[in-house]
């Protein structure tokens, strides 16, 4: 046993990641809890703030803006964060559960991809709740939303990037469904909350509307907010956003368990 | 190819020292009792877990230091592994091949598996043996040069065990090298060219199954004499061992055609043998005296 097995050239790597991503978005077809619920929170959430906003029409105190108008950036930040924290490490975790990505760790292909994979099956699906958030608002419930197209891609980009980035930690670590349920229950409580969910920052004030302006879902909905609203985003938002890009991604990467 | 190899868990040592050698194109067998570190030694060759010493060697690269380039020809199927349940089989066997540089025509293999039929079934209705025969696909769908499969036939019915046997042994006339966990003596006779019994986390023996089914005392061999005979007229018989007498009956254990030698021996000095039985020693026999026995009498004969 002493020559290394000679070995042909094989298929670019494109075409190998293109097979693993087909197989797993037919497989989030066939049991879309994660996706289903993703596009369906934010439907429900858009119905409701809509209502609310109808039966309350004229401007939210201390602000221009109208009930609908306000909650677009904060219902934008609890779709990717519902996508980040749940959907995407959902399927992570299950395959880690029963097995699989020990499996998959004993051939060629890399933890990497495996998330990769997850996470762009979700970004499409992020994307189809950006538009169903501003089309709705807008022509459902008369939202008057006026994004900086490009400041308002780059909040959007950088949203995803920080909350997904979030949920590949769960992704990476959390051992079985039964603890993922417990993390990210707690985890996507808090993030609605800091997103402005319950209370708008601007209605606490003071300590509470600090922490949730530098928390990762509420730097988010401070970038989308103005940026919706034809202003850039603040430095602050944008730098908190890619500080916590990194060092969430930085964890994922460094901790990621196989079993 | 495995070398003093040494794994703890805590205080607990699952391993300790084993060392051996696996040749090209055969089937190596790992037997043991539960608990003997069978799994652990696998885990530790396929690169799944790291030893805490020794070293292991697989066309002179290492599991630990070379992951990448070994599981390019390293096929695993694990004891213990579920699939995504709405995975359809031939979707896992084509998934798995597009991960390696050179792999088998997925649905080839489906069909020397027999499965053919199912391809299009998902994990989850899939029967006991056939999410087996899938896990088996998912280890050779590389086209590995080493195939390593962890409680094979488990689960399986008889006929499919027997089938699947026929796979092994074909896989080995490609020019696989197979090592196979087992705790089934049969399977172990049948299918493996050499085979290493573990116990307590040590090498107990490495022999092929003929001779480590020797090892339980051989063959043995009852009969009636005649007249009476001696011990030391039966020890002069050739490959005899041991002899027990009870009432009229003389058993006698020992290696080779050992009925034969009784027979032909004691006709040579005009003694005639009546109601004789002679019975093969096996695998279990062996199996449950060496791991029966305190690992310090057990025979050592590691191979380098």
């Amino acid at each position: 046993m002493t020559s290394v097995p000679s070995k042909s050239k094989g298929k670019g790597s494109r075409g190998h990641f293109s097979a693993l991503l087909k197989v797993e978005a037919k497989l989030a077809l066939r049991t879309p809890i994660g996706l289903g619920g993703g596009l369906g929170i934010t439907t429900a959430l858009l119905a409701i703030f809509g209502l609310i906003g109808v039966a309350s029409p004229g401007n939210v105190a201390g602000t221009d803006l109208t009930i609908i108008d306000l909650y677009v950036p904060t219902l934008m930040a609890i779709s990717f964060t519902f996508l980040g924290i749940y959907s995407l490490p959902y399927t992570t975790v299950r395959y880690r559960e029963m097995g699989w990505l020990r499996r998959v760790s004993l051939t060629p292909e890399s933890p990497s991809r495996l998330l990769a994979a997850q996470a762009i099956i979700n970004l499409v699906v992020a994307l189809a709740a950006i538009l169903i958030l501003v089309f709705g608002s807008e022509l459902i419930f008369g939202a008057s939303l006026h994004a900086n197209i490009p400041y308002f891609a780059l909040s959007i980009i950088l949203s995803i990037a920080e909350l997904f980035s979030l949920g590949l930690i769960v992704a990476a670590v959390v051992p079985t469904q039964q603890i993922f349920s417990a993390v990210s229950g707690v985890l996507m409580f808090l993030s609605f909350f800091l997103s402005g969910l319950w209370v708008q920052p601007s209605q606490v004030g003071g300590i509470v509307a600090t922490t949730m302006n530098y928390s990762p879902p509420g730097a988010a909905v401070g970038a989308l907010l103005s940026s919706a609203f034809d202003s850039a985003p603040s430095y602050t938002s944008i730098a908190t956003m890619v500080v916590y890009t990194a060092i969430f991604a930085f964890i994922a990467t460094r901790y990621f368990r196989w079993e | 190819m495995v070398q003093n190899l040494v794994k703890r868990y805590g205080d607990f040592t699952a391993i300790n020292g084993v060392s051996f050698s696996i040749k090209e194109d055969e089937i190596f067998g790992i037997i043991g009792p539960n608990g003997a570190g069978k799994t652990t030694t696998v885990e530790c060759i396929s690169g799944l877990r790291t030893p805490d010493s020794g070293s292991i060697s697989i066309y002179g690269l290492s599991p630990q230091r070379d992951r990448n380039k070994i599981r390019e020809f390293v096929g695993v199927q694990l004891q213990e592994s579920s699939m995504p349940p709405r995975l359809k089989a031939r979707e896992a066997v084509k998934l798995f091949a597009s991960f390696y540089p050179n792999p088998m025509d997925p649905d080839a293999l489906l069909e020397t598996l027999g499965m053919t039929q199912v391809k299009n079934s998902i994990f989850k209705n899939l029967s006991g043996g056939q999410k087996q025969r899938l896990s088996i696909a998912l280890a050779l769908v590389g086209n590995p040069k080493v195939a390593i499969l962890d409680e094979l036939t488990t689960g399986l019915d008889p006929e499919a065990r027997r089938e699947t046997w026929s796979l092994i042994e074909s896989i080995r006339d490609r020019g696989v090298t197979v090592i196979l966990v087992t705790h089934f003596m049969d399977e172990a006779e049948r299918l493996c060219d050499r085979l290493a019994l573990i116990n307590h986390g040590k090498l107990a023996v490495l022999d092929t199954p003929e001779a480590i089914a020797a090892l339980a005392g051989g063959n043995r061999v009852r009969f009636v004499p005649s007249q009476p005979v001696d011990d030391k007229t039966l020890h002069a018989i050739p490959g005899l061992t041991g002899i027990e007498r009870k009432e009229r009956y003389i058993t006698v254990t020992g290696t080779g055609d050992l009925a034969a030698s009784v027979i032909n021996s004691l006709a040579g000095i005009g003694v005639h043998v009546s109601e004789i039985e002679a019975r093969r020693g096996n695998l279990d026999d062996a199996f449950v005296k060496l791991t029966r026995d305190d690992p310090a009498d057990a025979p050592g004969g590691a191979e380098p």
